[in-house]
């Protein structure tokens, strides 16, 4: 298994929302501030581990023929442990993300993970693939939610201390006090604006990338 | 030994069918058993949260009671439903009245809590839930201006009655740039909770006491 | 970079050549020049420097996605950048700060039109859609109405446009006032009477000759349909919009007012008030955003024209137009699908209609 490239995969290349447009519902829905969506991408990147693992661990039982209802349900439960674990011992987070942890079940990235990679491979490659891909997604969970609160509250991790507890309150940030909020930022649409901007910026770097490799090509060839 | 060898054989129906249930009771088991680990905890929370919501106009050293278990349900014209009257208690005796009450905003229904001494004077008023314009009419909640503490202190004795209105029609209180309709609402839905409290107390006069301590 | 190559390469519409969208362009702003000129005239110096700040942002935004697409600078001369900053500026309130024309020109040239591939690709009304971002995003200074007649100098000016006003207006209060459309919806959310409202407020000469509040642009009713007078006698224009628009508006607001007066306005006031002149002449009749076909265009002036009601009626901003019309933009392309001209030869569907012998047909 080739660990370098199945982090780059989950990280940039292949990223769960920027290069596979999974998962737009929960990205778009909570990403109002960068706290909202670092919450909501760890909590994905807990369900994550927990299917991946599972399934790649029972693999060998599951027949072909019943493997989407098997999968659906254990999912489910998954999803469903998590909400309740994150309502009793995270219940300032839950307060916030309350709705959208139920949602997790209908994040396609994870039923396409379970689908296409835990239930062919064994438990210590789908526990990195569920890593990677966790983390690929939470960073831009974040990177989206600040560019909107950034714009649209002049805050940056507004309420961090309530997610992540008291030893966080200098993330915390003020960037804006006087000037005027753009309120459309957190709003629905500049939910769609600001996954636009990012995915722009992405191809942007991969085809500078692309051309300097070129060029370096290129140049070996004289 | 060789019915068992088919039975296992993933492509047999009985084998699925085995499987399935199989994990159906496996998932009930794990449910079952993060609902027990959890559900008492997310109940003690759930309580809590509203304590807390009632702390932001009712200090808690002012009752040792529980309000929520003393509830009564007022109903009025001005409400959309039925607002819920909250006893708080300091050995025995009343030491101050919430109400939530629920009034037509602009944007849609809002809810509000308002704490009350029994002589009738404002403790603290909140809005808890709203959907008024965002930039123009959200100066009520309290994380955006201070302007809900204008309230305070505030009796149907000490401001008159037409003294209970924005200052756009003549009244005592701020409207905001932009929007009247909210604040307006605002207002008469706080007197509106004066008004129901003072007619309870009428009503009441002494009369919860004697059914607690017969 | 080889501009003759680049050159060679335009946008779509392809069948007009260069002086046509020049010459369409041009007829346009004529035809704005009267209601901008009494928009000046009435809310002052803050206003003509409003409107050319939005003029001069949106070229400057252009040119800046101009300069990022290396394509050529001459682009900037086709003069669809003035009219879509210009057509903002009439939309906005008069004494609008400074972050709001920057803002609202450059959300309508970069969001609104190059996004989507430049002039002629744009889906939504560039101008419309750069005013409801800024309706949502800013909703005090855009619900703010200068009143008419009170010509601050020019320092004064400068203040109102940094968005100091409440500091210099001897009363503030009186700025803040809502428009008619405003008001009476306040007025009927408070349980009031429409008959009533209307008999102590609302005046059809005031709105007709547009001393009153509003935006910069849609206070006369007169100057507003001289524009668009011109508009159809130049053909910019055909008549099948606006009036199927304001036909479709005026017979929702007969039929309603009549049966029931005291809780839905008339059709004069459905007419006159707001931006429904501006907006069926020279908005809903863009010809990027609206259809091809003649009845496609009936059709989509008859959803303007309903959902302008719906909104006024029922909605939560008292202002519909502009929604009104961005909604039907979104089903333009719908619209010119259904309403697609058979093609001599083949049936609806652009199947080869097959040729059956006469002999047989007679039956």
């Amino acid at each position: 298994m080739n660990y370098p490239q199945l982090f780059k995969d989950g990280l940039w290349d292949n990223n769960v929302a920027m290069g596979q447009m999974l998962a737009l519902c929960p990205l778009l829905a909570v990403t109002t501030s960068a706290t909202n969506g670092l919450g909501m991408g760890i909590a994905s990147l807990a369900v994550l581990i927990l299917t991946n693992t599972l399934i790649s661990a029972v693999r060998g039982v599951i027949s072909p023929q019943v493997r989407i209802p098997v999968l659906i349900v254990m999912i489910a439960t998954a999803v469903t442990l998590t909400d309740m674990a994150i309502n009793a011992w995270m219940h300032d987070l839950y307060k916030v993300l309350g709705l959208f942890i139920a949602l997790i079940v209908t994040n396609c990235a994870i039923f396409g993970h379970a689908e296409s990679f835990a239930s062919k491979q064994p438990v210590i490659p789908a526990l990195a693939d569920a890593i990677a891909m966790g983390l690929g997604f939470t960073w831009v969970l974040v990177a989206v939610g600040a560019m909107r609160e950034v714009l649209g509250s002049g805050t940056l991790f507004a309420n961090a201390s309530l997610l992540l507890g008291p030893g966080f309150a200098w993330l915390e940030t003020t960037i804006f006090s006087t000037s005027p909020d753009i309120l459309i930022a957190i709003l629905p649409p500049g939910a769609f604006m600001a996954l636009g901007f990012l995915i722009v910026i992405k191809r942007l770097i991969d085809q500078r990338l692309r051309n300097r490799e070129e060029a370096g090509l290129v140049q070996m060839q004289h | 030994m060789s019915n068992l060898g088919s039975v296992l054989n993933h492509d047999n129906p009985v084998y699925q069918a085995m499987l399935l249930s199989v994990s159906c009771a496996i998932v009930s088991l794990a449910l079952i058993g993060g609902y027990l680990a959890t559900n008492d905890r997310i109940i003690e929370l759930e309580l809590q949260d509203q304590l807390n919501t009632l702390g932001q106009v009712l200090p808690a050293d002012r009752y040792d009671n529980n309000p929520l278990e003393e509830q009564y349900s007022l109903d009025d014209d001005r409400l959309l439903q039925p607002a819920q009257l909250m006893l708080a208690r300091r050995a025995g005796d009343i030491s101050a009245m919430a109400l939530q009450l629920r009034v037509a905003g602009w944007g849609g229904p809002m809810d509000l809590l308002v704490a009350i001494e029994p002589d009738g004077t404002i403790l603290g008023v909140r809005v808890v839930r709203h959907k008024e314009t965002p930039g123009l009419a959200d100066n009520i909640e309290i994380a955006k201006s201070d302007w809900i503490t204008v309230f305070d202190g505030k009796s149907l004795a000490n401001t008159p009655t037409r003294a209970w209105a924005v200052k756009k029609d003549d009244g005592d209180f701020d409207q905001f740039t932009g929007a009247t309709i909210t604040p307006r609402a605002v207002v008469k839905a706080v007197y509106t909770a004066l008004e129901l409290q003072q007619s309870w107390l009428a009503s009441h006069k002494n009369g919860p006491q004697q059914e607690t301590q017969p | 970079m080889n501009t003759t190559a680049a050159a060679a390469v335009t946008a779509s519409p392809h069948a007009h050549d260069r002086s046509g969208v020049d010459r369409i362009m041009l007829n346009v702003c004529l035809a704005l020049v009267p209601v901008t000129g009494f928009g000046i005239y009435l809310f002052g110096l803050p206003a003509l420097l409003m409107w050319m700040l939005c003029i001069v942002s949106a070229l400057a935004s252009e040119a800046l996605c101009l300069w990022l697409l290396q394509h050529p600078m001459s682009r900037l001369l086709d003069g669809s950048a003035v009219l879509t900053g210009w057509l903002l500026a009439i939309t906005l309130p008069p004494w609008s700060p400074w972050w709001v024309a920057v803002g609202g020109s450059a959300f309508a040239i970069i969001i609104g039109k190059q996004i989507y591939g430049g002039i002629g690709q744009n889906l939504f009304n560039p101008a419309l859609l750069a005013r409801i971002a800024l309706l949502i995003s800013f909703p005090v200074p855009l619900t703010t109405w200068a009143i008419p007649y009170l010509n601050p100098d020019l320092g004064q000016s400068i203040q109102i446009l940094l968005g100091n006003m409440p500091t210099l207006i001897p009363t503030p209060d009186a700025l803040t006032g809502a428009t008619w459309l405003g008001d009476s919806k306040a007025a009927m959310k408070a349980g009031g009477d429409m008959t009533e409202y209307l008999s102590s407020h609302f005046n059809v000469m005031d709105a007709m000759i547009g001393e009153r509040l509003g935006s910069m642009g849609e206070t006369s009713a007169l100057l507003a349909l001289l524009g668009g007078a011109w508009l159809l006698k130049q053909r910019i224009i055909s008549w099948h919009i606006p009036v199927s628009l304001l036909g479709t508006l005026a017979v929702l607001a007969l039929v309603t007012s009549t049966s029931e007066p005291e809780r839905y306005a008339p059709v004069g006031f459905h007419l006159l008030s707001g931006g429904v002149l501006i907006g069926a002449f020279f908005f809903a009749t863009d010809y990027v955003t609206s259809p091809t076909t003649k009845l496609g265009q009936v059709i989509f002036g008859m959803g303007c024209g309903l959902l302008i009601f719906t909104i006024r009626t029922w909605g939560g901003f008292p202002e519909a137009v502009a929604f009104g019309i961005l909604f039907m933009n979104s089903l333009t392309p719908l619209i010119d699908r259904v309403t697609k001209p058979r093609v001599y030869g083949r049936n609806r569907q652009g199947d080869v209609i097959k040729h059956v012998p006469a002999q047989r047909r007679v039956n």
